[in-house]
């Protein structure tokens, strides 16, 4: 993939997408899994 | 009857607030209805006066709101032709691609304020779709992730890059192997006309996902 190209090129037609990936299954599955320990840890007190 | 033009009202940012409210709804229910994350994540909100699923972790609500901070412009100016959830397989070759093809008419009849009431009321249609597409889908392989693409124009690259968010969100220009699908099957959704926008959304899937 190459990045933007600089205004003075042609017009044609582009598919863009972010550099950047979107959080991963694993690590929003460790984000949930601790959110419901503390969530469980708050209703027992 | 009065007919405007897109300069008017700054009528390209109202569709592009509009279009960019429903597009984040309709990329959470996507990752809801095809698994691409754990169901726990996602909690019932109210939108379009139904009920959606829409993701509560903060840095995927964040990447979704920064990519379509970056397209705002994009279809602010009438240069965004498709937007495209796609859904990768863990080798990050595409199985599934959501396209919703947007098109706005150059001059704008408006009749009444009834207006975006009536663009809500075909946006919920939409919704209502994608709510049951795993219906008329295959599932997915374990350990799919998405990106969204935007179709474009070399020169509206330009709208895109004065955005703020630009700078620590960067795009670039997808390869062959991150949109191409050998021979999809072509599943229509949903299509609407209205006074501001046009739009069709369609999945091309994958015929041998694994």
């Amino acid at each position: 993939a190459e990045g933007l190209a600089p205004s003075s090129v042609s017009n044609k037609k582009v598919i863009l997408l972010p550099c950047r990936n979107p959080p991963s299954r694993e690590r929003v599955q460790l984000w949930l899994e601790a959110r419901r320990q503390y969530e469980s840890l708050q209703n027992r007190r | 009857m009065a007919t405007l033009t897109r300069q008017d009202l700054n009528f390209g940012q109202v569709v592009a607030d509009v279009l960019c409210e429903f597009l984040e709804v309709a990329v959470h229910l996507i990752l809801y209805v095809r698994e691409v994350y754990p169901s726990g994540i996602f909690q019932k909100r109210k939108k379009y006066n139904i009920p959606v699923q829409m993701s509560c972790h903060p840095d995927l609500n964040q990447y979704i709101q920064d990519t379509l901070l970056c397209i705002k412009p994009l279809i602010e100016k009438n240069d965004a032709e498709k937007v495209v959830v796609v859904i990768v397989d863990k080798d990050h070759r595409p199985v599934e691609r959501f396209v919703f093809e947007i098109c706005q008419p150059p001059l704008l009849s408006i009749s009444s304020d009834s207006l975006l009431s009536h663009v809500e009321q075909l946006l919920r249609a939409f919704i209502l779709k994608i709510s049951v597409c795993d219906a008329v889908l295959t599932t997915n392989p374990p350990g799919c992730s998405f990106s969204v693409l935007v179709h474009t124009r070399d020169a509206a690259t330009r709208n895109m890059e004065k955005v703020q968010v630009m700078k620590d969100f960067p795009w670039i220009v997808a390869d062959e192997q991150e949109v191409h699908m050998k021979e999809p099957r072509l599943v229509p959704l949903k299509s609407m006309t209205s006074d501001i926008i046009k739009m069709q959304l369609y999945v091309e899937e994958r015929a041998q996902k694994t």
